[in-house]
Parts: C-alpha cells; sequence; structure tokens
C-alpha cells in the first residue's frame, strides 16, 4: 500500500533486468515527473543509468554502447515515436516497459518496426501516476470537470491512472463512490469496466477482507482547498507551489542563483539535480539541504507576515468550524477594509463566507461583494465567487459539511467544544475525515456512498483507496496520514487528479463553470 | 486575538483539559469515569436533542457508549503521540512484493519472427546471388558472356512488361532504357540504379559465410529489408527522359569489370546489413573505458575495508574519531565515481572498525603512547634504514595488518643496524619494537574479545579459517622441508585461498585474518634481551641467554620464510630434531624447552603459533581454561574443533615429500587442538553454554580417537 514504493520497485526492477552496462532511460514527458518522484539522480546513477531522454526529443545522439530502458505511457505518439525510433535504433538494445495496459495491434506495430531485433523486452509496468508520498497519489492533471461532468478526455486518463494504482498495489477492489456525483458514478463505472476486461491482471490472491476503492468528488467539500494551512509541506504548496516536489522559489527578493527552484522530497531529502530530467541547474548537493529549507522557512514567514496569513487564518477557520454568523461577517469586514490582506486572501474569505452561510436568513454575501469591489478586486475574482458557489454550494453537496443535523453529530460539535480549541489555527478537520472515520467504523451510509454492484463488505475495512475527483489537498494527506497512524490495521491510500492549493483550486472551480478563458487555457502553476 | 478566544461551553479564558464533564466541567481522569458520570448525572441533558431516544433506556445506554468512544478515538487523532493506538506510519508499512506486471515479449517475438525470417531469406537470397556473380572472372570475359551468367543468377524479368521506372515513374524509350538489377532481376531506370563495388561484395559474401556457419547465428544476419512494402521509400520526383549521349555510349560498355549493377533496394538492404556487421564487432573506446573502470571500482570496493582500517590506525589517539574525517580522503580519491555505495560500505566499515579501535585505545594508553610505534619506522626510515627486499620480506608486506608490516620493518632496520654498528639506533629500534609488540597484544587481546563475541554466527567462516590455518600450517612446515618445496607454489596457492577467502567473508574474515597471521608472528619475533614484556609475562619460555638472541634474531628473522630463505634448515624432514618434538607433543603438553638451542626454539614455537600460539602470552590463561574474554584463539580452536580431519589438506598432499613429517605434523596439531578444546569446553561449561559444551566434547573424543590411531601407526 505505499505507493512511492511500488513506482519505485517498478523502476529498480526495469533497471536491474536490463543487466550491467551504461543505460540511458528513455520517457516521456509524464514519465519524466513520475520516475522523478520517487527516483533521486545519485541514486538512479549507481544503477548505471547515465543518460535521460525524452522519446520525443529529436535530436538525440546515436549511442550504440547504451542500454535503452523504455519507460514510456501508452499513448498514440509514444507508440508512433517508438516504432520511428525502432526503425533507425540509436542504441544497442531496447527494454520497454508501457505504464498501462497496450493494445495487441499496438505491440504488432512495434513487432513489425523491430527489423533490427534490438527490442529485448516488452512488458507492462503500471506506474502511470505521481507518487507524492507513500500514502498520497496524484495525477497531475487538471481541468477535470465541466460543468458538472467529466471533461471528455479526461476520463479515460483518469482511469487509467487509477487502475494502474490499483495494479502497482495489487488490489482488486470493491468500488464505493459518491451518490451525490455523477462523475464519481462515471469513474467507479469506469474502473469497473477495466477490471472487468483485464480480469486476468486483477487477479491477485484474495484477502480476508477485500479492499475497498472510495471515489469522492472535491465538490462536497469546497471548504478544505479554500483554508491556510499550518503544515510545512501543506503551506509550502499553498504559498509557493509545490510542483512534483519542487518549489519554485524564483520570485523570493534576493534569492541566490542556487536555489531558484529546489525540492522538498520526503523520500529523500537531499538536493537531487533535477538537470537529469528537464535541465535545472545543478545543485550544491550537501549544503543545499540546509540553505533549502532556510530558504523556503525564510520565505515562508515573510508571506505569512506580508499578508497577515496568521489573521486571515484565525478567520477562515471561524468560518468553517464556528457557528457564530455575525462575528464572522465582521471579522471579514474587517479584514477586507485591511488593505494589506491580499485579494486572492479577500476573496476566499468571502467565498468561505458564501459557502457557510449560503442559507443563513441574513447573509450578508451582497454587501461583502460591494466591499470586494470597492477594493478594486478583479472582475474575474469576483465571478470566483459566484462559481465557487455553484461548484461545491448547498445544492451540489450531497452530503452536509457544515452543520450537523443528527444527534450523533450535534453531541459531537458539543464534544468538541467542552475540549476547548487547541489550536486556533488547526481547528478545522476535512471532511474526508469523518467519511473515513464512519467508512473505517463500518458507518458510512449506503445511501450516500453505495457500492458498485450488487456485493458489499461485511467486515470493517483495511485497505482503503480513497480518490477525491477535482483534486485532494495536503491537508487531507496528513488527515489520512494520521489515520493511518492511529488505526490499527488500516491502511489508507488517498489520491487525486491533482494535489491542490487555492489557486489551483480556483482555476479548477473556474474552468468548471467555463468562465471566461478558463477551461481552454493550460494551468500553468499548480 | 488566538490565544484569547473564548471556547463555548466553558465561558472563561481559562483552558480547561483532561476529560472534562461538558456540562459540570470536573474533570474525570478517563473515559470510563466520564461516562460513568455522565451517565449517572446528565444523562437526561444529552439525549434532549435526540427526543425519541429519551424514553428508551436501554437504546439510549447503546447510544450514549457509541458517543463516548467516538469522542476518545478523536481525542487520540488530535494527539495521538500520547494515545497511540497501534497504527503504522505509511512510511513504515512493511515491505510489498513488486506490482502487478504483464509480458508481452512472447507477442512481440511472434510478430517480429515472421518478419524477421522475411528479411533474412530476402538478404541471404541476395547474398548468395551476390556470391554466384562474383564467382567468375569479370574481367577476362566478353559482355556477353557475363550477361549470360547474370541471367543465369536470377531470372530478369522481361523488359516489355515494365513500361515505366518503378521507382521514378520514369518511361522508358530509348533515351531512358532499362536496366536490369543482377540481384533481384527487376528493372529501373539508370537513375534509379545503383551499383555494389566488388571489394563490397567480397566483404559481404565473405563476412556472411562466416557469420551463416556459426551456429545459430544465422537467424541474426537479417537486416531489413527495402524491397518490403512498409519500408519507406523517398520517391525520386517524376521526371522526363533526361539523357544524353554518354546514356547510348554507355550502353556499348554494358559490361561492369569491377562492380555489379543492383536496384536501390538491393543496395539499401546489403549495406544494412553491412553495417550491422560492421557494429557487432565494433566497441567503442569508451565501453573499454568504461569496463576498466568497473573492474577498479569493484577492486576498491574489496580493498576499502583495508584502507579504511590502515586510515583509522593513524588516528587512533584522536580523541574522537567522526565519520566525516574518514570519508573525507577517500572522497578525494573518488569524487568522481559515482559512489555512495562505496561510502555507505566504507562509513559501515569505520563504525565498525571504530568501536573496535576504541576498545583498543583504552589498552593502548594503558600501554603507552600508542602513536609513536607508528611514527618510530618512519623516523627511522627517514634515517637512511631501509626494509630488507628478500623474497620473503615481500611475502610478508602482504600479511594485512599494517603493524605486522612496522614490525616487519623494524626487524630489518635493527638487522641493518646491527651490521652497521650503530649502537644508539638499535636501542631505539628496539625500544621502537617493544612498543609495537606492546601494542600488538593490546590489539589481539581486543580483537579475540571481539571474536568471541561473533563466534555464534561464525559457522560459514569457518571453512575458509581452515584453508587458511591448512595453508599457514603448511608455511609453518617449510622452513623444515624448505629444500624439497617449490616455494613458488605454494605461494600461489596460497595466495589463492587468501583471494577466495577474502571475496568470500570480507569484513568478518579479516579480523580473524590477521588475528592468525599474529599469532604466527608474533612467535617469530626475536627475544630481545630483557626489555620486552611479552616475553617476561611469558612464564613458562625462558629467556634466551642474550648472545644467542642476538645471533638468532641476527641470522633467523621474524618471518618463518626468512629462515627458509636466508638459513636453510640443515636437517632432513625427518630429523631426529623434529621427532624429539613429535615426542614432546606426545606428553600432552608443550612443555619446558630449555634444553633445545634458540632455533629449536622457535621452531617450535612457530609451529605452535601456526596452529595455535600457545607459545604466546596468554598461553597460561588458555591452557587453564579461564579465560573466557581474553582469549584470541578462541576462534582458530573452534575452527579446527569443527573439522578434526585438517589431513584432508589438499596441500599435504601436494608438497608432503615425507609422510613422516605429515603425522608429525598431524599429531602435533591434533594434540594443540584437544588441548585447545579442553580449555575451550570448560569457558563453555562455564558460561553455561551446554549444546556447546556437548559439541565440542564429541569433538574432543574425535580427536582423541584419531590421535590413538596417529600414534599406533607412527610406533
Amino acid at each position: 500500500m505505499n505507493v512511492t514504493l511500488a513506482v519505485k520497485q517498478y523502476v529498480s526492477k526495469m533497471i536491474e533486468s536490463s543487466g550491467p552496462g551504461m543505460k540511458v532511460l528513455l520517457m516521456d514527458k509524464e514519465t519524466t515527473s513520475i520516475v522523478s518522484m520517487v527516483y533521486t539522480q545519485s541514486e538512479i546513477l549507481q544503477k548505471e543509468v547515465y543518460l535521460f531522454e525524452r522519446i520525443d526529443s529529436q535530436n538525440r545522439e546515436n549511442m550504440k554502447h547504451l542500454k535503452a530502458i523504455c519507460f514510456l505511457r501508452p499513448t498514440k505518439e509514444n507508440v508512433e515515436n517508438l516504432i520511428q525510433e525502432l526503425h533507425r535504433p540509436k542504441y544497442s538494445v531496447y527494454f520497454i516497459y508501457f505504464s498501462n495496459v497496450i493494445s495487441k495491434s499496438e505491440v504488432k506495430a512495434l513487432a513489425e518496426a523491430d527489423e533490427q531485433e534490438v527490442v529485448a523486452e516488452v512488458q507492462e509496468f503500471y506506474g502511470d501516476f505521481i507518487a507524492v508520498n507513500p500514502h498520497l497519489f496524484s495525477l497531475n492533471l487538471q481541468g477535470v470537470v465541466r460543468g458538472r461532468s467529466w471533461e471528455p478526455t479526461i476520463l479515460p486518463r483518469v482511469t487509467q491512472g487509477l487502475t494502474s494504482v490499483l495494479l502497482a498495489l495489487k488490489k482488486c477492489p470493491m468500488i464505493r463512490y459518491q451518490l451525490s456525483s455523477d462523475m464519481a458514478k462515471r469513474l467507479a463505472e469506469s474502473v469497473k469496466q477495466i477490471i472487468t476486461k483485464e480480469y486476468e491482471l486483477f487477479d491477485f490472491r484474495k484477502t480476508e477482507v477485500p479492499p475497498l476503492l472510495l471515489i469522492l468528488d472535491r465538490s462536497d467539500d469546497a471548504i478544505t482547498p479554500l483554508l491556510n494551512q499550518w503544515t510545512y509541506q501543506a503551506m509550502v504548496h499553498e504559498l509557493l507551489g509545490l510542483n512534483n516536489n519542487r518549489i519554485d522559489l524564483s520570485r523570493v527578493p534576493g534569492i541566490s542563483k542556487d536555489l531558484r527552484e529546489v525540492v522538498l522530497s520526503a523520500e529523500n531529502d537531499e538536493f537531487y539535480a533535477n538537470a537529469f530530467v528537464d535541465n535545472y541547474p545543478q545543485f550544491k548537493k550537501m549544503s543545499g539541504t540546509v540553505s533549502k529549507h532556510v530558504t523556503v522557512v525564510g520565505e515562508l514567514s515573510r508571506l505569512v507576515s506580508e499578508r497577515q496569513l496568521m489573521e486571515v487564518s484565525e478567520v477562515e477557520q471561524e468560518l468553517a468550524c464556528q457557528n457564530d454568523h455575525s462575528s464572522a461577517q465582521q471579522n471579514v469586514r474587517r479584514l477586507l477594509q485591511n488593505p494589506r490582506v491580499a485579494e486572492l486572501d479577500a476573496v476566499r474569505l468571502v467565498m468561505l463566507y458564501a459557502l457557510r452561510y449560503e442559507r443563513h436568513s441574513s447573509s450578508m454575501l451582497p454587501s461583502l461583494m460591494d466591499e470586494l469591489n470597492r477594493r478594486g478586486v478583479s472582475e474575474k475574482h469576483c465571478k470566483m465567487v459566484q462559481a465557487m458557489i455553484d461548484y461545491g454550494g448547498k445544492r451540489v453537496r450531497g452530503t452536509d459539511l457544515i452543520t450537523a443535523t443528527d444527534a450523533v453529530a450535534i453531541t459531537k460539535q458539543f464534544f468538541k467544544g467542552l475540549k476547548g480549541v487547541e489550536n486556533v489555527y488547526t481547528q478545522h478537520q476535512p471532511l474526508l475525515h469523518d467519511t473515513l472515520d464512519q467508512l473505517i467504523k463500518g458507518r458510512l451510509k449506503d445511501s450516500q456512498f453505495p457500492y458498485l454492484g450488487p456485493s458489499s463488505l461485511r467486515d470493517r475495512p483495511q485497505d482503503i483507496i480513497v480518490f477525491i475527483i477535482g483534486g485532494a489537498t495536503y491537508e487531507e494527506a496528513l488527515t489520512v496520514y494520521n489515520l493511518n497512524r492511529t488505526m490499527p490495521g488500516v491502511r489508507i491510500v488517498l489520491g487525486g487528479t491533482t494535489i491542490h492549493n487555492t489557486k489551483s483550486f480556483l482555476e479548477e472551480v473556474t474552468s468548471a463553470a467555463g468562465l471566461g478563458h478558463g477551461s481552454s487555457r493550460p494551468p500553468t502553476r499548480r | 486575538m488566538a490565544s484569547s478566544y473564548p471556547p463555548p461551553f466553558e465561558g472563561s479564558a481559562e483552558v480547561k483539559e483532561g476529560f472534562l464533564c461538558p456540562l459540570c466541567l470536573k474533570d474525570l481522569q478517563s473515559f470510563y469515569q466520564l461516562q460513568d458520570h455522565y451517565e449517572e448525572e446528565h444523562s437526561g441533558d444529552s439525549h434532549h436533542v435526540g427526543g425519541q431516544i429519551k424514553s428508551l433506556v436501554q437504546k439510549a445506554k447503546k447510544a450514549k457508549d457509541k458517543l463516548l468512544k467516538r469522542d476518545g478515538d478523536e481525542r487520540t487523532e488530535t494527539s495521538y503521540e500520547s494515545f497511540y493506538y497501534g497504527g503504522v506510519d505509511p512510511y513504515m508499512w512493511e515491505p510489498q512484493e513488486l506490482g502487478a506486471t504483464r509480458s508481452h515479449l512472447d507477442l512481440f517475438k511472434k510478430h517480429r519472427a515472421a518478419r524477421i525470417d522475411h528479411y533474412v531469406i530476402e538478404v541471404n537470397k541476395r547474398i548468395i546471388r551476390l556470391e554466384k556473380l562474383t564467382s567468375f572472372d569479370r574481367t577476362n570475359m566478353d559482355a556477353g558472356k557475363i550477361r549470360a551468367l547474370e541471367k543465369s543468377v536470377v531470372p530478369w524479368v522481361s523488359d516489355h512488361d515494365v513500361p515505366f521506372c518503378p521507382d521514378c515513374g520514369g518511361k522508358f524509350n530509348i533515351r531512358n532504357r532499362r536496366h536490369h538489377c543482377r540481384l533481384c532481376g527487376s528493372i529501373m531506370c539508370r537513375k534509379c540504379m545503383d551499383f555494389v563495388p566488388l571489394p563490397l561484395a567480397c566483404k559481404l559474401t565473405s563476412s556472411t559465410r562466416e557469420a551463416l556457419f556459426v551456429p545459430g547465428s544465422p537467424g541474426k544476419g537479417g537486416s531489413p529489408s527495402a524491397g518490403g512494402p512498409a519500408a519507406p521509400q523517398q520517391q525520386l520526383p517524376r521526371r522526363g527522359s533526361i539523357s544524353s549521349l554518354s546514356s547510348v555510349s554507355s550502353v556499348l560498355e554494358e559490361k561492369d569489370e569491377d562492380r555489379i549493377r543492383c536496384c536501390r533496394h538491393c543496395m539499401e538492404a546489403l549495406l544494412r546489413h553491412q553495417h550491422k556487421l560492421e557494429e557487432k564487432d565494433h566497441v567503442p573506446d569508451i565501453v573499454k573505458l568504461y569496463e576498466r573502470l568497473r573492474i577498479c571500482m569493484d577492486k576498491v570496493d574489496e580493498k576499502a575495508p583495508e584502507y579504511i582500517r590502515m586510515h583509522l590506525k593513524e588516528m587512533v589517539t584522536k580523541p574522537l574519531l567522526t565519520l566525516g574525517t574518514v570519508r573525507f580522503p577517500m572522497e578525494q580519491c573518488l569524487l568522481l565515481l559515482p559512489f555512495s555505495f562505496f561510502h555507505l560500505q566504507a562509513a559501515l566499515e569505520s563504525q565498525k572498525r571504530h568501536s573496535e579501535i576504541d576498545k583498543n585505545r583504552t589498552t593502548l594508553n594503558a600501554n603507552g603512547d600508542a602513536l609513536r610505534p607508528a611514527g618510530g619506522p618512519r623516523m627511522t626510515k627517514a634515517g637512511g634504514w631501509l626494509p630488507l627486499s628478500d623474497t620473503a620480506h615481500s611475502r610478508s608486506r602482504e600479511l594485512d595488518d599494517p603493524l605486522l608490516q612496522q614490525i616487519d620493518n623494524i626487524e630489518s632496520f635493527l638487522k641493518q643496524a646491527r651490521a652497521a654498528n650503530r649502537t644508539d639506533e638499535i636501542a631505539m629500534l628496539e625500544e621502537n619494537l617493544r612498543q609495537l609488540q606492546d601494542e600488538f597484544d593490546a590489539q589481539q587481546t581486543s580483537r579475540a574479545i571481539e571474536l568471541s563475541q561473533q563466534l555464534a554466527d561464525e559457522e560459514s567462516l569457518q571453512q575458509s579459517q581452515i584453508q587458511y590455518l591448512q595453508k599457514k600450517k603448511l608455511e609453518g612446515k617449510m622452513p623444515i622441508r624448505a629444500q624439497t618445496l617449490d616455494f613458488g607454489e605454494v605461494r600461489n596457492a596460497a595466495e589463492c585461498t587468501e583471494k577466495e577467502f577474502d571475496s568470500r567473508e570480507n569484513l568478518n574474515a579479516s579480523p580473524v585474518l590477521s588475528t592468525l597471521l599474529k599469532t604466527q608472528s608474533i612467535k617469530s619475533f626475536p627475544r630481545l634481551p630483557g626489555n620486552s614484556p611479552p616475553l617476561q609475562r611469558d612464564e613458562r619460555a625462558p629467556t634466551p641467554p642474550a648472545g644467542e638472541t642476538q645471533n638468532s634474531s641476527g641470522t633467523a628473522s621474524l618471518n618463518p620464510f626468512d629462515e627458509a630463505d636466508s638459513t636453510p634448515i640443515e636437517e632432513d624432514p625427518t630429523n631426529p630434531f623434529s621427532e624429539e618434538i613429535q615426542k614432546e607433543h606426545s606428553q600432552v603438553l608443550s612443555t619446558q624447552n630449555k634444553e633445545y638451542n634458540p632455533f629449536e626454539d622457535e621452531e617450535d614455537e612457530e609451529k605452535e603459533g601456526n596452529n595455535s600460539g600457545s607459545g604466546n602470552p596468554f598461553e597460561d590463561e588458555d591452557d587453564n581454561g579461564n579465560d573466557n574474554q581474553g582469549n584470541p584463539f578462541k576462534t582458530p580452536n573452534k575452527t579446527l574443533n569443527k573439522t578434526p580431519a585438517a589431513s584432508t589438506n589438499p596441500f599435504d598432499d601436494d608438497h608432503n615429500e615425507g609422510p613422516a613429517t605429515d603425522d608429525i605434523i598431524e599429531e602435533e596439531l591434533l594434540l594443540q587442538q584437544i588441548d585447545n578444546i579442553r580449555a575451550y569446553i570448560f569457558d563453555a561449561k562455564l558460561s553455561g553454554r551446554t549444546d556447546e559444551v556437548e559439541l565440542l566434547s564429541q569433538n574432543l573424543r574425535e580427536l582423541q580417537r584419531t590421535l590413538q590411531q596417529q600414534k599406533r601407526k607412527t610406533h
């Protein structure tokens, strides 16, 4: 159930089975990210891999003394590139690994291109996802939603990614999905279809309790990605942006050349030069680790004080967790009038307010919108407030995110109150926590999260794979981590179409609403 | 604002912790107490939210239990450190097997084979034809005859079937004439025609012949055919009939003396084939260099432990021995190589050494300054002494303990100094030597301590140790049998063993190895009059008269081989003196040696040293068997115990001339083993390892039986 290890083992296996000698790793854009998430350059150098090439790069040198290990997604372009490569082989021998199921006709096309008999291996190794942490994976896909349904081209990719996770972990799960989301249902069916079709692949040793795949929709909890986070990883992602475990620090004032971009990998917290895949500058190795974190933390604290994020966060948490409308709206208004609060933060406060007190009898939303306008917040951002309500408002939500209705929930809130608030900045528990908690205890309602197919799980689930359509967050990753730590016998892996911070989430919402250029524009940063 | 935020239900700024009752804020220590309290005092209050439950007491109780348990769980989640329930950190999840995989290789090969077969046939056909075409003497034959021959190789396509050039589409006419490919018989226009020069043709046919006769390779000989339907073929732009008089003239001289006409497709196929043949044997320089680099890296990996050990020894007296300082120089040497594995190994090794050296240090400090022995020889070197360069000495260089080498060196310096009569230097050297010996003793002790701790997991090591012992034994015999033995051969054999040994148990073996070596060579140190503490401690071995000692150290060096080379012993292997030794040992113990001359004395001790080093300062304790930890010979003993059949030594069979010698040694060995086993049994009993005791006693009985047999044989 360790996704990082799963991918790592695949890559190691590939390299090892090619035997001794100098090697080149031939990848495409996506597999490059996949491999670079689990392997450092120094690690991979030790395995005699001295060159990293992209299959689509045209002017690669002829190097007949190298063995080529090709790790590619089974896309049309890749197969076509590979066919060209085999017609005019640049390396002595080819070990070909596809990250997902490849059709027989494509294998045939490749075989017929291999006139010089340079191919020594053709396999499927299902590392078709980005392993961020041992319990967290992403597919690095954005703009998956169009209105309330799938962006048509994305669904097959998500299905591939999710099935490859199942295959890499050797799980043939039962599937539950969120009833309120049509997308979740579609994905569940799509995954089920693959499992049925490739039943031979999914024929794993039966475990006592079958694993469970739970498919959720981001729209059910739009609040979590809007909150400021105070754990390191989440903060870095929120404030600096973390892409494939890399931080872009180039905008930090007075940053030294070496630290323009740094890697923050839990797997191996050393600088590893990403030059090996993306031609980034080589980093000084050892000295880097310390100065990297110093720089990152320094930048974080600078941003926190500059944007007054402590105050913002406190109000955010109050909005998310407390039920005091008048105090909430006063605080929001106060911060909106504070010139030091950034535009993004102002907008997200209003969004949180809107999501929280959408149906409140004395909702102040219109006047808060006026306040935004008075601040000179851009049109685009103002529109986003409505888009957010459309995306994750009460109308959409299946479970109730905010107000407790039943006795259990109310009493729970009651107990929460008596415990007192340990930390005002971390009061919020993502909805995922409750969902998983109920799931583990066997109390998750079938009416809200039905099983796909007739059979259902009798026992407490043990191995759980949660997938959030529309992206997970680091806060949820932390929740899952803590659940793993505290629940004996339960192993949970969280995945999402991407890992969100507020900015990327807003982009997602924008594109879902089809606002302006939102849907067609490729996401720049996450 | 953060800190002053009032938690609801509490109403004051004071934050209470623990299991508070939500209503009366009483601290109730535990879940269960809180649960009971809640049930007793407030059972009514909590249920007003779900009014219908109120009446059903039983149900209410259940619900409450659930609620409270939930709350407990929640609490652990927020502060799981204190309420660790046994969940597992995802980083600690148990190792998992490789994910699912699926191979398409069979399918791939099937499709490819069909394709390749086709190409192989095509290419081979062409080459066979090419061979036929080149088999006759083209220069001295008239064009018509050649033409006829060529036509016989492959049927030519008839002219009227092909009105256009199949490649460029140009219409054939009187100016744009048809040309036949001699390899496939097809028709091309002149523009699309190619030529195979004769040298190339020869090369192709000869290399293919070779390739075809190599079993298994013909299939690989295939090269892609250009004639295949899928093969990309650049279409030449359609051209009008560009012709000239030259084409007419070329018709007249159709005869190609040094080349063979063929179409582009055939040419391309042949060229690719040739390219492939060339590539097959070509190894780029970088690959050769790389392979050499890998070999070097392997060697370095092999040598690394020794290097680190040496390195550490120099730093023995430094109070803090950090990994960093050890690694630094190595990193300098090997910076360019992707070497983390090596570093890791090095680090491990040095860590291991570190602890060992730590132990050493305490002993050393007790013994005096440890740096000086190391520094001594260098000083002397500066003074002009050089180590003796005879063969024996160079052999001793192979001893893997640098300390031994130092001692060795000093020995030779000492000799030279004596020869030169430099008394002041002699004194200094003797002092150095003494210190070195001290350090040696100390090291041995600590090594032995470690060794005895390793005993349990050294089963696998024992085989190699035996080999080593046997080798040593053999070498021990050498002084006696020096005349009859081929020196080099033994050495080679010994080296082989050593290598095998090294490669098998690099880390573990070396300490044992060096202990063995030490036990051997410490015996052979010339006894310096009165100033050698090990000597003084050695109660049973009396100090020889000063003159004799000097004599012995002057002629017989520390090393048995030295002796063999420089002063070969006159006696035959069957000499009375060795018999004496034998007798002496058949009396169970090696007893007083007073009556022997220093030579004999040393011989004797050498042998003892080889086998178990019973003549060493610790012998007393060894014999009494009450020194559990300090016994340096435990491991070797055990090795011997486990395999009492030392006579299976291959070297014995190879090199032993006289069976008598064999028996003598054998018996001597046996006796010592018996001795050692006894001590070991005693030791095992003391520490309560009954299973070992049993095993050992069994060994002992076996040994004794063998001894009896031996005795019967000799008498």
